[in-house]
């Protein structure tokens, strides 16, 4: 494909600025009680001066905000993250799944989901903690086992990474016999949703998420010379192994925060990633923050018609990112990737 | 016109995985020079140039740039000191080709900052010389393999090493790009730079390094001027090639013309031929006659005449005289006792005068079974002698023949391998 020159990052990045509070807006607008534009600027504004009245208020700043802002960072996470896997992998069809560190932060998740009660504090703090850690033994383990005989390349890193991927999804499925009261609540989880979005939920990720955004955004270039194969990167001056353990961990840090609190949502880290690079060529220093813009944006408005198209039923937003997702995968698939 | 001793293996084994491809390896490539590799395909010549950037393994000894050991050099440092153009250029992702070329800044650009002037100078100066400065804007996925491997150059340029390492650099190039690329590599030596250059062409290799080393059977030979190293025994024991050696007559470079395979030389022995000629006329049927399984002598031949250099580069026996200089009594006895020895002679079309006619001679006399090339008539400028010891030969029996391929079939009745 040829770079579409007319087209720069800075434009392409406030563009989706924009796009983004403008989805955060139309999310807490929508849903079953629709809300004036006007009602919302007044409730924060009142929230703000900490002189919250009403039901209105209570709806926009204890129920709409924190799933917006929640539906935000989820996508930016997985975004981000599949942006770091597609560049490490020289692979537009890599995502946080690929690895297996979904499935590992899934099954932290879902131990930590299973051990402790209902809307504690514990449980928000131990979910997270689970599911990082979850990822975090995954990625080592995939690395170690790709590594057995000798280069940490890419064919083996996939290779363990699916077979991993497998092994623990039944594990958690084995678990789910053992959680019957819970089931319920790890059912909705694992298809992935945002209806239990609270303020407690957007602190309980926000510092991860932010430590993995800054992290990630400090190696655009290095992720550049990835794309140029592991030799190359080397004779320019990556030291290869070291910083492919190093990005995988962020992107596992990443994706930890995003499954920690909305289960597993498909799509997301492998779509937002492509469709950027194709707008915006593979530069890593305009994908890394137009990923995480576009995938915030992308999520909020996925939430939103899974809240919308039935309401006043929800649907899992994982559904809606899949119906989505599907048919782009197979597009990709078809199109040979070709135009990456 | 050499300098400073930029990259040095000491006592180096390299390969990859647990296997070792070549052991004790000692090269020290200076400032200004251009140091060859050559050797056949799988010898170790890209395992040695690897090991530099750890892409392969240096098991025992060291590898030291100017003068400090590879293993106290962080990747990063050892990026900015040494550019490599790969055999491979992998770009599947779509960046315009300046990016491409900007990415050999990494090694100076620290962690948050923006290239500069000071890398776009150095960037566009790359590219200049590597004459891409055309297809800046191009998407890299999109160009042909010739235009990524003089990208790559411009990248490895861009970083501004002192030392070059090369593996096959013009192996996607045409003509033109091919000397453009090794012209280049020439200045950049000639600027102070040190490189090392895995060639596969002989010819190249000898026009453009200072020095050559072969890699062979495992080991690292010394690096030598090419005229020391490309020689018809090293063709013929690294490559098991019989090979001309000689002279370009253009570059003045050492230039070489492969003539036979080794194994594509029959095995079985027929019997030994003597074979009369001179000025290329002979050079065909000898090369023939050693590949059907002949073993293959040669009258007398002035040094440096072409039957004499395919005569060296077979192995064929003759009598060697200087270069315009008659035959005298010595070498006249070698080529009867060649004769002597053979099953057959052959007279192939050669002019004869005072200076060769005696080889004529020999072979009329020798007793042996004669094949003659040709007619005499235009060919004897010895005053008559040629024509009479022909019109000898004839009566003694000698059979005429119009052609090489004639002569092939006539030399089979006393082809000893003929049951």
């Amino acid at each position: 494909m040829t770079i579409r020159r007319d087209i720069r990052p800075g434009t392409v990045i406030a563009a989706l600025g924009l796009a983004l509070l403008g989805a955060l807006l139309a999310g807490i607008a929508f849903g079953a009680v629709p809300v004036a534009p006007g009602d919302i600027v007044g409730a924060l504004s009142r929230a703000l001066a900490g002189r919250s009245t009403g039901m209105i208020d209570t709806l926009v700043t204890q129920v709409r905000l924190p799933r917006v802002v929640l539906a935000a960072i989820v996508g930016a996470a997985l975004a981000g993250a599949g942006a770091i896997y597609q560049a490490l992998f020289r692979n537009p069809l890599a995502d946080p799944y690929i690895l297996g560190v979904s499935s590992g932060a899934g099954l932290g998740a879902m131990i930590a989901l299973t051990l402790t009660a209902q809307t504690t504090a514990v449980r928000y703090g131990a979910v997270p903690a689970a599911a990082f850690a979850g990822a975090l033994l995954t990625m080592l383990l995939v690395t170690r086992l790709a590594a057995w005989r000798g280069r940490l390349d890419t064919a083996s890193l996939l290779l363990a990474g699916v077979a991993i991927s497998y092994t623990l999804a039944a594990l958690t499925s084995f678990l789910m016999v053992f959680a019957r009261e819970q089931m319920a609540a790890v059912v909705f989880w694992m298809m992935g949703g945002l209806s239990a979005a609270s303020w407690p939920y957007v602190a309980m990720i926000a510092p991860m998420f932010a430590v993995g955004a800054v992290l990630a955004m400090a190696f655009p270039r290095e992720l550049n010379l990835m794309l140029l194969g592991d030799e190359r990167a080397g004779h320019l001056g990556v030291d290869v192994k070291r910083f492919k353990l190093y990005a995988l961990a962020v992107a596992s840090l990443l994706t930890a925060a995003a499954v920690a609190v909305a289960g597993l949502i498909g799509f997301v880290g492998l779509m937002v990633p492509h469709g950027v690079r194709l707008l915006l060529g593979p530069d890593h220093r305009a994908l890394l923050p137009a990923s995480l813009l576009g995938g915030a944006t992308v999520l909020v408005l996925a939430d939103l018609i899974a809240r919308v198209v039935l309401a006043p039923v929800e649907i899992p937003v994982g559904i809606v990112t899949a119906l989505i997702g599907g048919p782009f995968f197979v597009w990709l698939l078809v199109s040979g990737g070709r135009s990456r | 016109m050499t300098g400073a001793t930029l990259l040095r293996y000491r006592a180096a084994a390299v390969g990859y995985g647990s296997e070792n491809v070549v052991r004790q390896a000692e090269l020290s490539v200076h400032a200004g020079e251009v140091v060859g590799l050559i050797g056949p395909n799988g010898a170790g010549k890209s395992t040695l140039l690897r090991a530099v950037t750890g892409d392969s393994v240096l098991f025992s000894g060291s590898i030291e740039l100017g003068g400090r050991s590879l293993s106290t050099i962080s990747t990063l440092e050892r990026a900015a000191l040494v550019g490599v153009v790969p055999q491979q250029v992998i770009a599947e992702f779509s960046f315009p080709a300046r990016e491409f070329v900007e990415m050999g800044r990494h090694p100076h650009l620290p962690r948050f900052s923006r290239p500069g002037p000071a890398d776009a100078a150095a960037v566009e100066r790359a590219m200049a010389l590597t004459d891409t400065t055309h297809l800046a804007e191009k998407p890299v996925d999109a160009l042909s393999g010739g235009d990524l491997q003089r990208l790559a150059f411009a990248q490895a340029l861009a970083t501004e090493p002192s030392v070059l390492l090369l593996d096959e650099p013009v192996s996607h190039l045409d003509l033109n790009h091919r000397m453009q690329v090794l012209d280049l590599t020439r200045q950049l030596a000639d600027e102070g730079m040190a490189v090392l250059a895995v060639f596969h062409d002989l010819d190249l290799a000898a026009r453009y390094a200072d020095r050559i080393a072969v890699v062979a059977g495992g080991a690292l030979s010394a690096a030598e001027p090419p005229i020391r190293i490309i020689t018809t025994d090293t063709l013929r024991t690294v490559f098991g090639v019989r090979a001309v050696v000689g002279t370009d007559p253009v570059t003045g470079s050492v230039s070489v013309t492969p003539v036979l395979r080794d194994g594509a030389v029959a095995v079985r022995d027929r019997g030994r031929v003597h074979v009369v000629g001179g000025s290329g006329v002979a050079a065909p049927l000898m090369r023939r006659l050693v590949l059907a399984g002949w073993t293959v002598s040669a009258g007398a031949l002035n040094a440096g005449d072409a039957d004499a250099m395919l005569a060296d580069a077979l192995g064929v026996e003759y009598p060697r005289i200087p270069p315009f200089a008659p035959m005298d009594s010595a070498s006249a006895i070698h080529a009867a006792q060649l004769a002597d020895k053979a099953s057959a002679i052959v007279v192939c079309e050669v002019p004869f005068g005072h200076g060769n006619v005696d080889n004529l001679l020999v072979a009329v006399r020798a007793g042996r079974p004669l094949v003659l090339v040709g007619d005499i008539a235009g060919r004897d400028f010895a005053g008559g002698a040629a024509q009479s010891y022909w019109t000898e030969a004839l009566a003694a029996g000698a059979r005429q023949v119009a052609d090489t391929d004639e002569v092939l079939d006539a030399l089979a009745q006393w082809d000893n391998a003929v049951v």
